[in-house]
């Protein structure tokens, strides 16, 4: 065999571990062997075995090491078609054409070498590699046949609990049977006021009331009277709340979109439908199924249908970032984000991981990805536009309101169309000839003072011009000029943008207008044959925000249009100027005959705002809407919206029953999210009831039975207890989804009830992380009741319930100022603008579901507690309260009031140290709030021990 | 050597260091601590842990800090780094491009557009004869010392997310920062401050998740120092306004009374609120650093001139640059200058009238040049790696033939200095008008995989588990870009 040496040892120093390359044919003889072997193989090697051979990545599942790697391709399937250069995708991402498929990445090849390629291809793609073994994919994680070798993909299996005379109920006997396993002691039960301050926090995020605390203490019998106080909290809205709130954690609730801070102002309606959902101990199947689905259901009341709807918000909470100008793009990224939050909050699925490639580890294939991506495919979650918008839609309403709201959309329709005409009828003949811009409200900048790019005409033929003549195309040049009108700083604010042009039938009937503002840029196409619409003089082009420094103006461009394009001159009216303008040029407007028109004009315009200010009145709702089906989905390859793969029918994982059962009864008239929805709380779903309780034992136990919550597949933890998850799972439905009866089942267990873990204790040793609940893990205020305990101790919290918190009139959450002494469930939760201490205790990520909290000790929470103006305020607020209520001193002495205060606290009374502390601090209202203030500081007001 | 990809081996050793400063902290007490700081009018803390470089790395580090002057909103690459003589010749000439934004919302290519030539002229600067235009004449003195990448691409065409992706490496989904991720495989140098620091950061555009910790744990997030639209350089909560140092220093004692009494009253034992009580100790340190690091009457009226503080123009920034050299020197690990503004549109983003790049340049040009000076001259260039940049560049012609330029996310330049990269260098090319790369591009996956390689990273094995997946900052692209690295 004669090879060339030179090329031989120039493969060798490249670094070519190619396997088992074979010559077939000698170089030199066979002129398509010596293109391969002086151009392609060289030209691989350099630029792409690098990331492309089996040696390496073979990023994109694609192997140019061997023939039959390009033969059979990557995840775009084969590269190289034989014979037919332009059909393979090696020379589409070789020429550059395509800025997804441009390759290598560090520039596009010399044209010279592109042609070799052209070449080789065209002559057939003559390649001696071969691979002794393609491997059929990269190596698999659970397939779906074998999904039950996982535990969370089997069913439930009921099992008979432990017998164990000393336990109070089935939790507690399988917690002791693996303590005893475990040859573990648990600890002694926790002394009865703390367990107090514990049911309190944990029900109801806010501390006991000292008077309560007291009667249970002093009761005969404390832990029946617990139990009974148990169920009264159950009762309060403030439990509703509380666990809501959790559930927002899971749901990444928030008020607003980080991304140009734009508020969700009808947020807050699914944050009550929480809060009523759990006061009123909805079934969790229930609330599931609204969730997803809940403005498709049929209810017995106009309200229920009305709540059903609101908590499809939850399917309209995620973080999306709306500008993203490939709109296609951003629907698969807005699909896969709900997608994600589905997965995490109800099954605890990673589902996110299937779209670019079959989930490495769990049983989620690519194609059951896009089988439910099919789905919302088959919704409306955005309007699109260049700054793409959620979807506010009316509230469902009873048969009076709601036939009220219809006769006005009529009356709106019907008045737009009169304004019409009489406008029509004002017409041109009324104009004059020129009018002075200083006679207009706002800003006018006039042809004369815009920015021109190419040649334009000045004249004054056609009348209606504002301030001297106006310029013109001269239908000539089409797409070399531009004008640009700029106000030279412009106060911050709304305005409506407006452009006055002399119209005729010679003009040009789509001018390209672009208006720039702080959202980005607009083109708003202008007819110039047609008389413009306000006055004869101006034509609205919307209305924008301008910020202070930002862009803000309007280019008049001549590109594509046929006809005279027209300039003359651009109006900003500030939109609270908008009437004051109109009756100042209707009262220009020569007294002549049409005089009658422009009064009916001003009664029309009058009636058609009041129409509108009716119309929002109506209450509207955060959702997604349904869109057209779409019966099938090409799955997306390598998660790349524009690459399309094979098709897929509407369905949900295959892996989880009774995926095939609830698949088959997806109709072609809708969504399929009815469907979803009854597939994931059909109580065969092995995952649902198992993921909710353990989320249920998380939020009162510090610590799952998983401590994964939000994952439950292969990569999650396994349970500590997996018949106790079974059990509570099947009380869960058992008893109707009752979130209630599940805290009650865990509140009484002698589990709950433990001291906290000692970290002295040897039991440490063997079970470090108490995953066997010798002891209770140790519980700290969330920051949301560390604010409302400081406003209960300070006497402020005001603890109305429900309704839209956020101030009138905010445009965006930036530097949003948040007063409100209500519960901090109730504080807008503004992803640029969190209240005060939320970001420095933890608070969760509400761009995504969040199963457990972050848990923190750091040096700006101590800052925070040190110097945070909001903490001093309620330290002095406490003070004046406590020494108020001291009141007169020869009745109480100053020991009892600083032992209520106490009580209030910390649910306790002061040990005789603390107790000396605070008397020497108890001589001014400014003292003592200093005092106070150190109260709040401290560990035992912000654990839960 | 501990394994920075596990989160729990992670938890453990901060723990073992947790309970080494706890032993410290007990040995002296708090109140002598607290004395100490006040009597002496503590200095900057000297790293503490010097060790805890090197202790993680993958391969020897070349530098040790970054720090990233954001120029945001996207500087012109043709009016300022990357001289295109022919773009000069053939201004107002028509002519088809794959413009962004035209592709991103239609899918439409090779749309004409109206080459728009620099106003600005170029002149050749230093030994290495690097072109550079007359916006920055002061920056253009240190080319010998820049290593210029004129092929960048990116992906994002808006702003939101093109800067998420400049610092998260994604346009959409909630990442962690890059500074968050050198924190948090690197460590903070001073256990007084924070590792990831951004100076006056802007709030729109993606606002706080640029500095975000996202997954990773709480601590690694940035600190912010002040904010854009703001000349005061504060961080949050440092101090109490008011209150007098003696007064201050009795609550905090106050504080530690209340809670050793608590910590001895209990049955139990539990080392968080061991914790705890150090955390108070930390924050007062801080609060007693703080104030210093912001103070610059130590600096000589030289150097202040230098930053140019002596001048309106260039004092914002100037006093932004200075405040990193002082924290470059304190220890910090990511050190963000932030030029920009509130705004949609923000600083350099001239869509319309691009001669207003003429006023930031001024606003930037003298201070970047006084840090790298004074950076050099205190021998921390070497391993400090200075990164210049937006989130893209700006098209060389004019935006719907206007009198700007729109966004360009397919070729724009960004120039890095010291940390190992070679100085005096070019690597890239754009084509003949400067509008996309043609020869050496670098995506900015690639530049992170490349600031992390120099800092002793592999992007490809510095990852964090979250929700059952292994993430980095680079996703699954990202390559070194070699040739830029000093041998």
């Amino acid at each position: 065999m004669k090879i060339s040496v030179l090329i031989l040892s120039n493969v060798l120093l490249a670094g070519l571990l190619c396997t088992h390359t074979a010559w077939s044919q000698p170089a030199g003889e066979d002129p398509q062997a010596d293109l391969f072997e002086k151009h392609i193989r060289p030209a691989l090697l350099k630029h792409c075995l690098e990331c492309h051979s089996q040696e390496t990545e073979t990023s994109g599942g694609l192997n140019l090491g061997a023939r039959e790697g390009w033969q059979r391709g990557g995840d775009l399937g084969p590269a190289i078609v034989p014979g037919r250069p332009d059909a393979s995708l090696l020379m589409q991402a070789l020429q550059y054409d395509d800025p997804d498929l441009a390759m290598p990445p560090e520039g596009k090849l010399d044209e010279m070498t592109i042609a070799y390629f052209r070449q080789w291809i065209q002559d057939g793609a003559w390649d001696p590699r071969t691979l002794e073994k393609v491997p059929d994919s990269a190596p698999q994680g659970l397939t779906v046949e074998h999904a039950s070798q996982h535990w969370a993909y089997r069913q439930p299996q009921p099992a008979p609990p432990p017998t164990d005379p000393n336990a109070s109920g089935p939790v507690d006997a399988w917690i002791n049977e693996a303590l005893r396993q475990a040859n573990l002691q648990p600890m002694p039960p926790a002394p009865i006021g703390q367990l107090v301050r514990r049911v309190a926090f944990d029900l109801t995020g806010l501390p006991p009331d000292p008077q309560q605390l007291q009667r249970i203490v002093q009761a005969a019998d404390p832990k029946r009277a617990l139990r009974q106080w148990v169920d009264e909290l159950l009762a309060t809205p403030a439990y509703g709340e509380t666990f809501a709130r959790h559930w927002m954690d899971v749901a990444r609730y928030a008020e607003s979109i980080t991304l140009r801070g734009f508020v969700l102002g009808e947020a807050w309606r699914y944050r009550d439908y929480l809060i009523r959902a759990y006061a009123s101990d909805l079934g969790f199947d229930q609330m599931v199924r609204q969730q997803i689905a809940g403005d498709l259901l049929e209810y017995d009341s106009i309200e229920d249908q009305q709540w059903g709807a609101i908590a499809t918000g939850f399917l309209a909470l995620g973080n999306t970032n709306l500008e993203t100008q490939d709109k296609v793009e951003l629907d698969f990224d807005h699909i896969d984000e709900q997608l994600e939050v589905i997965g995490n909050a109800f099954l605890g699925q990673t589902i996110g991981c299937a779209r670019c490639h079959d989930h490495k580890f769990d049983p989620i294939p690519t194609a059951d990805y896009y089988a439910l991506a099919a789905i919302f495919r088959s919704t409306v979650p955005l309007t699109h536009a260049n700054l793409s918008r959620w979807i506010e839609k009316p509230l469902p309403l009873a048969g009076e309101q709601a036939a009220h709201y219809q006769h006005l959309t009529q009356r709106q329709q019907q008045l737009a169309e009169d304004i019409k005409a009489v406008e029509a009828e004002l017409g041109a003949k009324n104009l004059r000839r020129q009018y002075p811009s200083d006679q207009f409200a706002g800003i006018v900048i006039d042809d004369q003072q815009a920015k021109l790019v190419g040649q334009w005409s000045t004249s004054d033929h056609t009348a209606g011009y504002v301030d001297a003549g106006y310029r013109h195309d001269a239908n000539q040049g089409k797409g070399e000029k531009t004008a640009t009108f700029e106000p030279a700083g412009i106060p911050p604010g709304q305005y409506e943008v407006r452009m006055s042009y002399t119209s005729a039938t010679n003009r040009a009937d789509r001018v390209h207008v672009e208006v720039f503002s702080a959202d980005e840029s607009k083109v708003v196409f202008v007819n110039q044959r047609k008389q413009p619409a306000i006055d004869g003089i101006w034509i609205s082009l919307g209305t924008y925000r301008f910020e202070e420094n930002g862009q803000a103006h309007v280019m008049v461009s001549n590109e594509a249009s046929s006809g005279h394009v027209i300039i003359d001159a651009v109006q900003f009216l500030p939109l609270e100027q908008q009437t004051s303008q109109r009756e100042r040029s209707e009262a220009s407007v020569e007294e002549t005959r049409a005089e009658q028109f422009a009064v009916r004009l001003k009664q029309l315009r009058a009636e058609q705002n009041d129409v509108k200010k009716q119309l929002e009145q109506r209450p509207h709702f955060l959702t997604i809407a349904e869109g057209t089906p779409v019966e099938q989905l090409e799955i997306r390859l390598r998660g790349l919206p524009h690459q399309l793969g094979k098709p897929v029918s509407r369905g949900f994982l295959t892996a989880i029953e009774p995926s095939q059962y609830w698949a088959q009864q997806i109709d072609n008239q809708q969504s399929g999210r009815r469907q979803l929805a009854e597939w994931l709380v059909d109580p065969r779903n092995p995952l649902i009831a198992r993921v909710y309780v353990n989320r249920v034992w998380t939020w009162l136990m510090g610590a799952g039975l998983v401590t994964t919550p939000n994952n439950f597949g292969t990569t999650g933890a396994e349970p500590s207890h997996p018949e106790l998850l079974d059990y509570l799972a099947a009380e869960l439905i058992r008893s109707q989804w009752s979130t209630k009866h599940v805290v009650r089942l865990i509140t009484s267990s002698d589990a709950y009830a433990r001291q906290t873990v000692n970290d002295r204790d040897p039991a440490v040793q063997v079970d470090p992380d108490n995953r066997w609940y010798w002891g209770s893990h140790l519980k700290r205020l969330p920051v949301e009741a560390i604010r409302d305990a400081v406003l209960v101790v300070s006497g402020e919290l005001d603890t109305a319930c429900f309704g839209p918190t956020i101030q009138s009139r905010v445009n965006n959450d930036y530097d949003y100022q948040h007063w409100l002494p209500r519960r901090s469930i109730y504080q807008p939760l503004f992803r640029n603008s969190l209240p005060p201490l939320y970001d420095v205790f933890d608070f969760p990520n509400s761009s995504v579901s969040v199963g457990i909290r972050a848990r923190t000790t750091v040096a700006s929470q101590s800052l925070a507690m040190l110097n945070h103006p909001w903490l001093h305020q309620q330290a002095a607020a406490a003070a004046e309260r406590f020494w108020q209520r001291a009141g007169d001193r020869s009745s109480i002495s100053q020991q009892e009031w600083i032992e209520v205060f106490f009580m209030h606290a910390l649910g306790r009374l002061p040990s005789t140290q603390e107790l000396e502390i605070a008397l020497s601090y108890a001589e001014s209202p400014e003292q003592f709030a200093s005092f106070i203030h150190a109260v709040f500081a401290s560990i035992d007001f912000r654990y839960l021990p | 050597m501990h394994d920075i990809s596990s989160p729990s081996e992670l938890t453990k050793s901060l723990v073992r260091l947790h309970r080494r400063t706890l032993l410290q902290g007990t040995a002296c007490g708090f109140g002598a601590l607290a004395a100490g700081a006040l009597a002496q009018g503590q200095a900057f803390a000297r790293p503490s842990h010097p060790a805890s470089i090197g202790a993680s790395l993958h391969h020897p580090a070349r530098a040790k800090r970054i720090i990233f002057l954001f120029m945001q909103g996207g500087v012109s690459q043709v009016d300022s780094f990357d001289y295109k003589p022919e773009l000069g010749k053939r201004d107002g000439q028509s002519m088809p491009f794959d413009d962004a934004r035209t592709l991103a919302k239609s899918g439409r290519r090779g749309t004409p557009q109206r080459l728009m030539k620099s106003p600005w002229r170029f002149s050749q600067y230093g030994d290495s004869g690097r072109w550079v235009s007359e916006l920055f004449p002061c920056v253009g003195k240190h080319v010998d010392d820049l290593c210029f990448l004129h092929g960048m691409h990116t992906n994002g065409v808006a702003h939101g997310p093109a800067t998420l992706f400049l610092h998260c490496g994604s346009t959409n989904f909630v990442r962690p920062s890059i500074g968050s991720w050198l924190y948090y495989a690197l460590g903070a140098e001073n256990d007084s401050l924070p590792g990831f620091v951004t100076i006056g950061p802007p709030r729109g555009n993606g606002g706080a998740r640029n500095y975000g910790n996202a997954f990773l744990p709480a601590r690694f997030q940035g600190m912010p120092i002040g904010s854009a639209g703001r000349d005061a350089l504060e961080i949050s909560c440092i101090e109490r306004a008011g209150v007098s140092q003696h007064q201050q220093a009795s609550q905090v004692q106050l504080i530690q009374r209340l809670n050793q009494q608590q910590l001895e009253q209990h049955a139990v034992h539990h080392d968080e609120w061991e914790a705890v009580i150090q955390s108070y100790e930390t924050a007062w340190r801080m609060q007693q650093i703080a104030p210093e690091l912001m103070d610059f009457s130590s600096e000589s009226a030289q150097t202040q001139a230098m930053y140019g503080l002596d001048r309106a123009e260039t004092q914002g920034y100037g006093r932004k640059c200075l405040l990193a050299r002082r924290l470059c020197e304190a220890g910090v690990r990511f050190i963000q200058v932030n030029y920009g503004d509130n705004s949609a549109n923000p600083a350099w983003d001239q869509h319309s009238n691009l001669p207003k790049h003429a006023e930031h340049a001024l606003a930037v040009d003298q201070p970047i040049s006084a840090l790298l000076t004074d950076l050099k001259a205190r021998g921390l260039l070497d391993d400090t790696i200075v990164w210049w940049g937006g989130e893209f560049g700006r098209t060389p012609y004019a935006q719907s033939n206007g009198t700007g330029r729109d966004h360009n996310p397919r070729g724009f330049t960004v120039w890095l200095a010291g940390g190992g990269f070679k100085p005096g260098y070019a690597h890239g090319e754009t084509d003949p008008f400067g509008f996309t790369g043609v020869r050496g591009k670098v995506h900015m996956h690639d530049l992170h995989a490349t600031l992390l390689h120099q800092l002793g990273l592999d992007h490809q094995r510095l990852t964090y588990s979250h929700a059952g997946r292994d993430f980095r900052l680079t996703d699954v692209y990202g390559r070194v870009i070699k040739e830029v690295l000093a041998s």
